[in-house]
């Protein structure tokens, strides 16, 4: 990604998306590397990598969940549809679960309202969903659940 | 992307008019252009599919010279996505799907033919749309910024510059100099569309002001609220319109540099953007000498990663720098000292896009859109509770309700609207009292909201505003960046207040000092985050405060959204609080005696509910979100009628406490309350005017509906427990009572005094009162209405007057009502029974005048139609002048109202409309030991409202003689919960039997009723919402 770079300092915000691309998550070894490389005490690099929800500090799962919970979603009933995946899932927003399959993360609007409440696993998009259509969708990925 | 590459750079603004006319003179005479919306949102509703399905059967068929699939940006009417038009003739088809694609080409493409399930069905008409531009979605909108969407491939620049693209940028850089811009900008009036609406052009001039030779423009694209989404589709859909105008407006402020900010939530727009970039670049018009003006320009991105404080600009700034997204102290405002403090303009995308309509069209064109203060169009997400959720544009100072329902087409399943949300977790709610605000900047603001980017989140009465105050301030406070001690620490207080109260855990106090928190974090915070951060919270508790203190006094939630407080939706709704899943899960195990003791745990009239409730359940029934309610009324009347008897094992009454209490009136709120106390041991006498029971159960009900022999059977039950019923015996005066030894008196005498319609001839004996005609004939005294009857009123005991004529052989029935049908008070099933049954019904009408000509009856109406609104939210109808006409009649009955008819003797003090005020949680008149419920207290209501008031005064009246209160009975046996499998997959409700309509001639029941099968069947699509995790 390219930013209008006039300030010698590097940017932090860039080297930490590259990472995350890279390995799906911030690994520690990752994060000393740059605060090394870079010239800035550790707890800078960790400053920003906490401060932005893009980045993840653990590792993903084999699929990856996202329950919208914006405000359109919300009013047709998604903290429902998030409380049945945690109980399916048996794990948290920002978890994996123990078998390394499926990991949880909540956004906040995904601008597909028309279709809400809406679930994605995997870049694929679940419209109007109901914490009775949880379970079919997640055996869908993968039968591990 | 098609570059002409012995074009690429443009050297000249004459270079850049031949290459346009060259573009439209190339375009292949295509038989016809598939226009593919290919936004986000349909592609998540599968648009990829329905172009590939295009591509396979255009390449199969060998047609590519004949059609063009064009894959665009976001058409707007997402509701209806995927969205296919079919150019020249615009035809309009929605909801597709691959498996329609070789057909549309077959047939729509190759032959002119229209496929009629993909056309879009105006639900208000019911008639089919053909067109694009007739779609009433779109009518009402005036699309000057959305609408190319539609037209251009948003990666093709050669599409834009053919529909007039990059036309006003020679203007602006070769015929205006710098300030000439500026000053045409700010003419036009346009203000930020980002939220705070500052006027652009001083913001630009302020600018090209400050002192600096290397400036900056940004493009902020970081669209954070939830459920906006307008900028994204911008993006994506037309992204040089959003180069175009950052070109022009670093030209105006002596910037060479232009950075879009955008989240990295949405690459769509980010591919697009960078693809748009590089051909602006290969065409020269982004570089150095555009367009040999002198002046250069480029443009970077830069990708937000998920920080909703992003939004703000010092904000986005500290992050387009590399590091944490943290707002900075202003003044020196960004215009001074911005990105690498040097001097920046930052403005919102959709502000960017007007850049070039105001330098083609001129100021002046566009400050005759809009109003005074606030110019120009806005586009809008509709979304939430709304029929037609999609992007809206409209001229500033349009009203909200025509945005939600002229052009959103209202709410679904017909609900009631209940507030929208404007300007995001920095906005507050519009309640329905101001549906007709105009939208504009300052009047969203004095009303406790701002504008905001755009977002509109329609709310219906399913949602609680308590829950939505603490969801904005739970996103809030995880956004809030930490800095300010204020925000940081006030918002996790307000969210931490808010979710006790959510869980049934506030306190007194909690309002005000949730109010107190919101204005110091205002006043305190540093960035507009924090100084909106109060909004939500403030507003909902200025127009919902009633529902923040059910929540804290009553642990209620009305929306029944608030899982700590309700057990599920339909047992939430009822005013009894019946166990509705319980009993819906006996049912479909074979056990309705059980059912039955379930139902008579909160409720003596399990059968007289069956037959006739109001059903605030069925309302409410989360399955009704999917297909269609739940028929719990039905299911309820199926237990009842299999009844075992079984309840009456676990009932018992308490030894007798040797109190007497006297019941004035045997309607349901009388016999319920006699009922309960008789339980408690209380010595009850039942005291009836009539020479029957029942009160309107048997006197207002037909028995066509409520079969006398099930009334009876259950008036009997009442009377097993011990309560002694006298009929024909009027009570005047409670001193009498209370001398007679009484300790305690109930009136539940009800309110059948008819209202007048205050016209004239209304007192001609042929003009019935309709509480008094169904009376006599329940009575069954002998009435003949003659041939042509005329009942005015809109409620169930208008429809239930209507079909009781027809009973008697009345020939026609007609009934007038002078508001619409949707605002019909009547039950939508028994309006459908009545048309069934032959009866005509006129809506926006009203009787100004009766005479008698020839023995009959003369009535002249008015035709009605829609003016302003009152308190209530609803439009009050004004008679349309000249519009007058007369019918004749031989009798006319009067369903529109009735009052209650308190004795003076009572010595009770009453309300406006003579109804007995009471303490709402005691059921206690100003006179002690008296208390009442029912009609009398309300008008009137129903069944289940005056058994709900009857258990209220039961619990207090037990109290008042010295009792617990505890009126509640254990009569189903103890159970597991066994859950059964909810049945996926989108099922209606399974109709029941009814008589057909033309055997409906007697008094016979109507509504036949389920067999066995049949209610386990409905039982099986209840979702168990009692099972959700809590």
């Amino acid at each position: 990604m390219e930013v209008s770079d006039k300030k010698k300092e590097v940017n932090l915000l860039s080297l930490l998306r590259e990472v995350q691309e890279e390995y799906g998550y911030l690994p520690e070894e990752k994060l000393r590397e740059i605060a090394t490389g870079v010239g800035r005490p550790l707890i800078d690099v960790y400053s920003v990598a906490t401060f932005y929800k893009s980045f993840s500090l653990t590792p993903r799962g084999r699929h990856h969940v996202k329950v919208c919970l914006g405000t359109a979603c919300h009013v047709r009933g998604s903290n429902r549809v998030l409380d049945a995946t945690k109980d399916k899932l048996g794990i948290q927003p920002g978890e994996t679960s123990e078998n390394g399959e499926f990991s949880l993360e909540t956004v906040m609007c995904l601008g597909c309202c028309a279709i809400g409440p809406v679930m994605v696993i995997d870049n694929k998009y679940y419209g109007q969903m109901s914490p009775a259509k949880v379970e079919t969708v997640l055996k869908r990925q993968s039968e591990k659940l | 992307m098609t570059i002409y590459s012995d074009v690429k750079p443009i050297q000249t603004a004459i270079d850049l008019e031949n290459l346009r006319r060259r573009i439209s003179e190339e375009k292949l005479p295509q038989l016809s252009c598939i226009s593919l919306c290919a936004g986000t949102g349909c592609r998540a509703a599968g648009s990829e599919e329905v172009r590939d399905a295009f591509i396979k059967e255009i390449e199969g068929k060998g047609l590519k010279v004949k059609l063009q699939v064009k894959e665009t940006g976001c058409h707007g009417f997402c509701e209806r996505g995927p969205i296919v038009v079919i150019h020249p003739r615009k035809i309009f088809y929605q909801k597709v799907g691959p498996e329609d694609i070789p057909e549309i080409i077959s047939e729509t493409l190759l032959k002119g033919k229209i496929i009629e399930r993909l056309l879009y069905v105006d639900p208000l008409t019911n008639q089919q749309i053909l067109y694009e531009p007739d779609v009433p979605f779109y009518k009402k909108q005036k699309r000057i910024i959305l609408g190319a969407n539609g037209e251009i491939v948003p990666t093709e620049i050669n599409d834009y510059i053919a529909i007039n693209g990059y036309s006003a940028l020679p203007k602006a850089l070769l015929k205006m100099s710098p300030e000439e811009v500026i000053d045409e900008i700010k003419m036009s009036g346009l203000r930020g569309r980002g939220g705070a609406g500052f006027a652009t052009g001083s913001k630009w001039e302020l600018c090209r002001k400050a002192q600096g030779d290397i400036k900056y423009v940004i493009c902020n694209a970081d669209e954070g609220d939830p459920g906006a989404y307008m900028n994204r589709s911008l993006l994506e859909g037309n992204p040089h319109s959003v180069i175009e105008g950052m070109i022009i407006g670093g030209y105006a402020i002596g910037a060479s540099e232009g950075i879009i900010y955008v989240r990295d939530e949405y690459p769509l727009a980010v591919k697009h953007c960078k693809l748009a970039i590089e051909s602006a670049k290969d065409y020269g018009l982004l570089g150095n000498n555009i367009l040999d003006s002198g002046s250069n320009f480029d443009i970077t991105i830069s990708m937000g990663a998920g920080a909703f404080v992003c939004g703000e600009e010092t904000a986005l700034i500290a992050s387009i720098e590399g590091g944490r997204g943290t707002p900075r102290q202003r003044p020196p405002f960004p215009a001074q000292r911005g990105l690498w403090n040097r001097p920046t303009n930052i403005n919102n995308v959709e502000t960017w896009a007007n850049v070039p309509l105001i330098i083609n069209k001129g100021a002046k064109w566009f400050s005759e859109i809009g109003t005074a203060k606030s110019k120009g169009t806005k586009v809008f997400s509709l979304v939430g509770k709304i029929n037609s959720t999609g992007l809206v544009e409209v001229p500033l100072g349009t009203t909200l309700r025509e945005i939600i329902y002229d052009i959103g087409g209202g709410i679904p399943g017909n609900r009631q609207f209940k507030a929208v949300q404007t300007g995001g977790p920095s906005g507050g709610c519009i309640p329905a009292a101001l549906l007709d605000l105009p939208i504009e900047y300052e009047s969203l603001k004095k009303a406790g909201s701002i504008m905001g980017s755009g977002g509109m989140i329609v709310m219906d009465e399913n949602t609680c505003m308590v829950d939505i105050a603490r969801y904005y301030t739970a996103f809030l406070n995880d956004e809030s960046c930490g800095k300010c001690f204020s925000c940081r620490k006030g918002t996790q207080r307000m969210q931490e207040i808010l979710t006790d109260i959510t869980q049934g855990k506030g306190k007194e106090g909690d309002i005000e000092l949730l109010e107190e928190l919101a204005s110091t974090i205002r006043d305190v915070s540093l960035c507009g985050l924090g100084q909106t951060a109060g909004n939500p919270v403030l507003a909902t508790i200025r127009y919902f405060r009633e529902e923040y203190e059910e929540h804290i006094r009553k642990h209620h939630c009305r929306a029944g959204v608030c899982k700590a407080l309700v057990k599920s939706p339909c047992q939430n709704a009822c005013p009894a609080g019946i166990d509705v899943p319980r009993y819906i899960r006996l049912i479909n195990e074979g056990k309705p005696g059980e059912a039955v003791a379930v139902i008579r745990e909160k409720v003596p009239f399990p059968a007289v509910l069956g037959y006739v409730c109001l059903h605030f359940c069925e309302r409410k029934c989360r399955r009704g979100e999917v297909d269609e309610a739940l028929a719990i009324k039905m299911l309820k009347r199926f237990a009842a009628d299999h009844d075992d008897g079984s309840w009456k094992k676990n009932a018992r009454n308490l030894p007798p406490t040797g109190k007497k209490v006297a019941v004035i009136g045997s309607g349901p709120a009388g016999l319920t309350t006699a009922y309960y106390l008789a339980r408690r041991g209380h010595y009850v006498t039942v005291l009836e005017a009539e020479r029957v029971t029942g009160g309107m159960m048997r006197l207002g009900i037909p028995a066509f509906r409520l079969p006398r022999q099930i009334l009876d059977s259950e008036i009997d039950e009442i009377k097993a427990v011990g309560v002694d019923i006298k009929v024909n015996s009027r009570v005047e005066s409670l001193d009498d009572l209370f001398n007679h030894g009484y300790d305690a008196v109930f009136a539940g005498i009800g309110a059948y005094l008819s209202r007048n319609m205050e016209i004239e001839g209304e007192d001609d004996a042929a003009v019935l009162n309709g509480i008094d005609f169904l009376r006599d004939v329940n009575m069954g005294v002998k009435i003949n209405p003659g041939n042509k009857v005329l009942v005015v009123g809109g409620g169930n005991a208008a429809i239930d007057s209507a079909r009781t004529a027809l009973r008697l052989g009345v020939a026609e029935v007609a009934i007038a009502y002078r508001r619409t049908y949707a605002a019909m008070p009547a039950s939508p099933e028994e309006v459908k029974e009545a048309v069934e049954e032959g009866v005509k019904l006129d809506f926006l009408v009203t009787p100004v005048k009766i005479s008698r000509v020839n023995g009959r009856l003369k009535v002249e109406f008015v035709r009605m139609e829609l003016g302003n609104m009152d308190d209530s939210g609803r439009r009050q109808p004004v008679p349309i002048k000249g519009s007058e006409f007369s019918g004749e009649y031989d009798t006319v009955i009067k369903n529109i109202g009735d009052r209650p008819a308190v004795p003076g003797g009572y010595g009770l003090s009453l309300g406006k409309s003579g109804e007995i005020t009471v303490d709402p949680d005691t059921m206690a008149t100003s006179r002690k030991g008296v208390y009442a419920g029912g009609d009398v207290i309300s008008g009137p209501a129903s069944v289940i409202e005056a058994i709900a008031a009857g258990r209220k005064a039961a619990v207090s009246i037990d109290r008042y003689l010295g009792g617990t209160g505890n009126i509640d009975e254990k009569l189903a046996p103890a159970e597991e919960l066994t859950p059964f499998a909810v049945e996926e997959g989108e099922r209606c409700r399974l109709p029941f039997s009814m008589l057909p309509p033309d055997k409906r001639k007697s008094f016979d029941l109507v509504e036949i009723g389920y067999d066995r099968n049949q209610a386990v069947n409905e039982c099986k699509r209840c979702l168990r919402c009692d099972l959700e995790s809590h």
